[in-house]
C-alpha cells in the first residue's frame, strides 16, 4: 500500500536495479497466481473424472438413486447418492444444534460480559477446540463417548452411531461460529448499547435486543461456514460414524402417515459423502475404475455445496451488514 | 423492550431474574464445550499413562519430589505472600473437597469408571493450579531465567531431533556438497561484503549460492568416497551453529565470552559424538542435538550472567531432574507398584505391531517430521509471496487491481474447500497425472502445502498490514525502491506475526489425515521411510488406523498414548507461536 507511484520518482536507477526490481515482483506474482491455479487444478481435476463417471452412469440415476454399493460382491454396482446425503444432513443438523447455540452465547458473553482478563483466557482455549485434529475428536467419539452414551442414555445404540459423531462435530465448530459471531458483536458501536441503557434497558435487553439484532448478517454468515465446515468434515464420521449406507426405515404412524422415527438414524451407523469417498481411497486405488471416478463425482458434489455456501455466506456478510 | 410501555406511570421494578440467568446460561455455554474436551483429554492421558493403576502411594511420591519442589519454585519466583497463601488454600482445600466429592459420588450415586480419588485429585487440582503458577512465575525474573533455560533446551533438543531424523531420507552426502560447494562459499561471501563497501559482492553471493548447489547435484553422481557421518554433521551443521552462537555472544559480551559460547557446546558435541559412536548409539544425532542445546543454552546462559538478575532460576532444571530420579530411587527402595505407561520411550522409538505391549509410533513419527520439514518450506515461501504481492505490490485499478480481488475473493474460498477435496486435488494431479506416485512423501507435501496455503497468507497480509505506512514512507523518502522497502522494513517487522501464522498453520497440517487417505498413504508401514518417493506414514494415520482395532489394549491404550503424542507435539507448536505473538506484542 505504498503511495511511491503517485509520488515524484527521485530515485536514480540504472537498468540492472530495474532489472531486480522487476524480477522480485513477478516472482511475488507468481506465488500469488498459485493460488488461482489451485482453485483451477481442484476445478478440472474433479470435473474431468467426474464427466468420465456421469458418462457412465447417468445424473439422474446419481441423485436418485436410493442404494450405495460401489464394491459389492456379486457384481451389479449402484451409485446412488440419496442415502449419503440423508447421511451427511444427519449429521450437520445434529452439529448445527449443538454448535449454532453454544456459538452463538459464547459470543454474546464473550463480547458483552466477560471482563477482559476472562476474554483473554477464553479466546485462546476456544482456538484449542479448532485446533485439535479431526481424527482425534473421532477417537475420542468412539471410544469414549458412545461407550458413555450407551451406558446412560440408549442402551440400543451400536458401537458406530451417527449421534456421537454429530455431537463431536458440533464441539469442533463451535469456536468458528463463537469467533465470527464475536467479532461482528464487537463491531456493534457503543453509542447503540448507551442509547439503549438510556432508555431504561437492562444489559439483557441490550444484549438480546440490540447487539444481536445489529450484528446479525455476520452472525448468520458465522451459522453458513459452520454448517458447511459440518458438511465436509471427514475423520470424525469415519471412524466414528462406521461406513454402512442405509436408508432409515419409514415406519407408520396412525392413519398410515409415514414417519421416520429419528432415533433410527441418530443411534445405527450410516454413511456420508466424505466416508464413501474415504472407504474407496482406502480400498486399493486404481485409477479408470467406475469407483475411482466415482470419488471424483462425490468431490465434485462436496466442493459446490460448500462453495455454494461460502459465497452465500460472503453476500449475506455484504448485503445485510449494517453500516455504522 | 422496556421501554414499550410508555403509558405506565412511574419506574416500577426491573427484576434481575432473567438477566442473571442469561448471563450465567452464556458463561456456561462458553465452557461447556472446553469442559467436554477437558473431561475426554483426562481420559486420554489416563489411558495413555496407565493412571488408572497407579497407587495412592505412588503418586504421593512423585507429588512430593516433582510438584512441590517445582510449586515451590514459581511461588518463590513470584515473591508475594498472598499468591503463596491461596495456592497452599488451593492444594490443601482441593485435595480435601476433591475426596469427599468423589467418595460422596462412588457412594452415593454411581462408581466413576477408571479413576480414583488420587487421579482426580491431580487433573482437578495439582494440574491446573501448576499451569497457573508457572503462567505467574513466568512474570517473576527467577521464573522467566529458570522456564526460559528450560524452553531453550527443549526446544534445541526437538530441532537437533528433526534434523537428525530427516537425513533419514535426505541424501547427506549431497548436502554435505550443497554446503561446501554452494550454501558456505555463499554465506561467505554475503558476510563479506557486509563488512565491506563493496555491494557487487552481496549481489554475487545468490548466483554463488545457486551454481554451487547446483554444482554438488551434478557432483554428487560422480564422486564416490565421502567423509564419515560424524565429520560431514560436524562440518556442515555443529560447526555453523557454533559460529552463530559465537557472533551472538561476541556482539554483546566480547571476545572471551564469544569463544567460550561457541566451543564449549562444539567440543561436547564431538566428545557425545564420538563416545555414543564407540558404544553403538547413533554418535552424528547425538552430535547435531547437543550442539543446537549446547549453543542454544549457551547463548542464553551468557545474557542471564550479563544482567546478573534472577541467577536463582538456573537451578531450575536440576530440580526437574532431580525430582524424578529421587522419586525413582524412592519407589524402588519401597517397593511401590508403579503403572505401567502405554506412551513411554519404546512406544516413540519402535516400529508398529500386531502386539499392543511392542507397537510404537517411530515411523509415524519420521513421516510427520519429513512433511512438516517440506510443507512448512513450501507454504512459507508461496505464503508470503503471495502475501506480498497482494499488499505491497498491488494496486486500485486496473489489471493489477482486478488480479487483486479476484485472488482475495479466491484465497476465501480455498480455505472452505474442505480437506477431503484437496486430497483429490493431490490424487488425481500430484500422485496420478505428474506421477509423483501415490501416498509418497511428495505427493502428500505438496497436497498439505495447498491445504494450509490460504491460512499462510491470511494470516501473513495481517502482519504485513500491521506494519504502520510511516516505516514504508520513511524508507520511501530515502530513496529506497519497493524491493528494498519490502526486505529491509516490511518483513522484518512484520516477521513474528509471519511466523505466528505459519506456526499454526503447520499444526493444521500435523493432523490432518483425510488428504493423506485421498492421496493413498499408506496407514501402516514398519520402517522409517528412506527417501522422498518410499511409502509413508504420518502420526494420524497410525492413529486412524489403530482406532480401528477392536482389541481393548489397543483402543484404551495404544492409541491413547499415539492421541497423546500428537497432542503434545501440537500444544508444543501452538505454545511456541502464541510465545512469539506475545513476545511481539510486548516489543512493539
Amino acid at each position: 500500500m505504498t503511495d511511491s507511484t503517485e509520488s515524484p520518482d527521485l530515485t536514480r536507477r540504472n537498468g540492472f536495479t530495474r532489472i531486480k526490481e522487476g524480477t522480485y515482483g513477478g516472482l511475488f506474482a507468481v506465488c500469488a497466481i498459485v493460488t488461482l491455479l489451485t482453485t483451477v487444478a481442484i476445478f478440472a481435476t474433479l470435473l474431468y473424472d467426474a464427466v468420465v463417471f456421469f458418462s457412465e452412469v447417468p445424473v439422474v440415476e446419481f441423485l436418485t438413486s436410493t442404494e450405495w454399493s460401489p464394491n459389492p460382491a456379486g457384481g451389479g454396482q449402484t451409485f446412488g447418492i440419496v442415502p449419503l446425503l440423508i447421511g451427511t444432513v444427519t449429521v450437520t443438523v445434529m452439529a448445527a444444534f449443538i454448535a449454532l447455540p453454544i456459538g452463538t452465547l459464547t459470543a454474546i458473553y464473550l463480547s458483552e460480559y466477560a471482563t477482559p482478563n476472562a476474554r483473554s483466557i477464553l479466546k485462546p482455549l476456544l482456538e484449542i477446540l479448532a485446533g485439535i485434529p479431526t481424527v482425534v475428536y473421532g477417537y475420542f467419539a468412539l471410544v469414549y463417548v458412545t461407550p458413555a452414551l450407551k451406558a446412560t442414555l440408549f442402551p440400543e445404540m451400536s458401537t458406530f452411531n451417527a449421534l456421537s459423531a454429530s455431537l463431536m462435530i458440533g464441539i469442533m465448530t463451535i469456536p468458528m461460529v463463537s469467533s465470527i459471531s464475536e467479532d461482528a458483536m464487537s463491531a456493534v458501536p457503543d453509542s447503540l448499547r448507551q442509547a439503549g441503557y438510556g432508555l431504561g434497558a437492562t444489559k439483557f435487553e441490550v444484549s438480546t435486543g440490540i447487539v444481536v439484532p445489529a450484528s446479525i448478517s455476520g452472525i448468520a454468515s458465522s451459522y453458513i461456514l459452520a454448517v458447511s465446515r459440518a458438511v465436509g468434515e471427514t475423520m470424525i464420521v469415519v471412524v466414528a460414524m462406521g461406513a454402512q449406507a442405509r436408508m432409515p426405515a419409514v415406519r407408520e404412524a396412525v392413519f398410515g402417515i409415514p414417519y421416520v422415527n429419528p432415533a433410527d438414524v441418530l443411534l445405527d451407523s450410516g454413511m456420508t459423502i466424505t466416508v464413501a469417498m474415504v472407504q474407496i481411497a482406502g480400498g486399493d486405488l486404481v485409477g479408470g475404475t467406475l469407483p475411482y471416478d466415482s470419488m471424483f463425482a462425490l468431490g465434485l458434489a462436496l466442493f459446490v455445496v460448500t462453495l455454494v455456501m461460502n459465497v452465500l455466506s460472503d453476500i449475506i456478510a455484504e448485503r445485510y451488514r449494517e453500516e455504522y | 423492550m422496556a421501554t414499550d410501555t410508555p403509558s405506565e406511570a412511574g419506574f416500577g421494578e426491573v427484576s434481575r431474574v432473567r438477566g442473571i440467568v442469561f448471563e450465567y446460561l452464556s458463561l456456561g455455554a462458553s465452557v461447556a464445550g472446553l469442559l467436554a474436551l477437558g473431561i475426554l483429554l483426562v481420559y486420554v492421558a489416563v489411558d495413555a499413562f496407565d493412571l488408572a493403576n497407579a497407587s495412592p502411594e505412588w503418586l504421593l511420591t512423585y507429588f512430593l519430589t516433582l510438584v512441590v519442589p517445582y510449586l515451590g519454585f514459581c511461588l518463590y519466583s513470584v515473591g508475594d505472600p498472598t499468591v503463596t497463601r491461596r495456592a497452599v488454600a488451593a492444594l490443601g482445600g482441593g485435595l480435601v473437597a476433591v475426596a469427599g466429592l468423589f467418595v460422596g459420588i462412588e457412594t452415593f450415586v454411581s462408581p466413576i469408571p477408571r479413576l480414583n480419588w488420587p487421579v482426580a485429585y491431580l487433573f482437578v487440582v495439582v494440574i491446573p493450579l501448576t499451569a497457573y503458577l508457572t503462567y505467574v512465575g513466568n512474570q517473576g525474573r527467577v521464573g522467566a531465567v529458570g522456564l526460559g533455560l528450560i524452553g531453550r533446551a527443549v526446544g534445541g533438543a526437538a530441532v537437533g531431533l528433526a534434523v537428525g531424523t530427516l537425513f533419514l531420507v535426505f541424501d547427506q552426502f549431497v548436502w554435505f556438497l550443497a554446503y561446501t560447494f554452494g550454501v558456505f562459499p555463499a554465506v561467505a561471501l554475503y558476510v563479506y561484503a557486509r563488512r565491506s563497501p563493496s555491494s557487487r559482492a552481496a549481489t554475487a553471493a545468490p548466483v554463488v549460492g545457486v551454481v554451487g548447489i547446483l554444482l554438488a547435484v551434478f557432483a554428487r553422481e560422480t564422486i564416490s568416497t565421502y567423509p564419515s557421518d560424524l565429520l560431514i554433521f560436524l562440518w556442515t551443521i555443529a560447526i555453523p551453529v557454533a559460529v552463530v552462537g559465537e557472533r551472538l555472544v561476541t556482539a554483546r559480551g566480547g571476545r572471551t565470552a564469544g569463544l567460550l559460547a561457541g566451543g564449549v557446546p562444539l567440543a561436547l558435541a564431538v566428545a557425545g559424538g564420538f563416545l555414543a559412536g564407540t558404544v553403538g548409539l547413533p554418535g552424528p544425532d547425538i552430535l547435531v542435538v547437543v550442539a543446537l542445546v549446547g549453543t542454544a543454552v549457551a547463548v542464553y546462559l551468557q545474557r542471564v550472567i550479563e544482567d546478573g538478575e534472577g541467577l536463582a532460576g538456573l537451578a531450575l532444571p536440576v530440580l526437574l531432574v532431580a525430582g524424578p530420579l529421587v522419586g525413582a530411587l524412592v519407589v524402588g527402595a519401597w517397593g511401590v507398584p508403579a503403572p505401567d505407561p502405554w506412551l513411554d520411550v519404546g512406544f516413540l522409538t519402535e516400529a508398529p505391531s500386531r502386539n499392543a505391549v511392542e507397537a510404537g509410533l517411530y515411523p509415524a513419527i519420521v513421516g510427520s517430521v519429513i512433511i512438516i520439514a517440506i510443507v512448512a518450506v513450501l507454504s512459507f515461501a508461496l505464503g508470503v509471496g503471495t502475501a506480498v504481492f497482494l499488499e505491497e505490490y498491488t494496486a486500485e485499478t486496473g489489471l493489477v487491481g482486478t488480479l487483486t480481488r479476484i485472488l482475495q475473493i479466491n484465497i476465501a474460498n480455498l480455505a472452505a474447500i474442505p480437506s477431503v477435496v484437496y486430497g483429490l486435488l493431490g490424487l488425481g494431479l500430484f500422485a496420478n497425472l505428474l506421477g509423483l506416485g501415490f501416498g509418497t512423501a511428495l505427493t502428500v507435501s505438496l497436497t498439505l502445502s495447498l491445504l494450509i496455503l490460504p491460512i499462510t497468507i491470511v494470516s501473513a497480509q495481517e502482519a504485513i498490514r500491521s506494519v504502520p505506512d510511516e516505516f514504508r514512507r520513511g524508507s520511501d523518502a530515502m530513496g529506497a525502491t519497493r524491493w528494498q522497502t519490502t526486505k529491509n522494513v516490511v518483513l522484518p517487522e512484520a516477521m513474528p506475526g509471519i511466523l505466528t501464522g505459519t506456526i499454526l498453520a503447520l499444526g493444521r497440517a500435523i493432523g490432518e489425515t483425510a488428504p493423506l487417505i485421498m492421496v493413498g498413504a499408506a496407514t501402516t508401514v514398519f520402517s522409517a521411510p528412506n527417501s522422498l518417493f518410499s511409502k509413508f506414514s504420518a502420526m494420524p494415520m497410525q492413529i486412524y488406523a489403530w482406532a480401528d482395532f477392536p482389541q481393548p489394549e489397543f483402543r484404551y491404550g495404544v492409541v491413547a498414548a499415539g492421541v497423546m503424542t500428537l497432542l503434545v507435539v501440537l500444544i508444543g507448536m501452538n505454545g511456541t507461536a502464541i510465545l512469539l505473538r506475545n513476545r511481539a506484542e510486548r516489543g512493539s
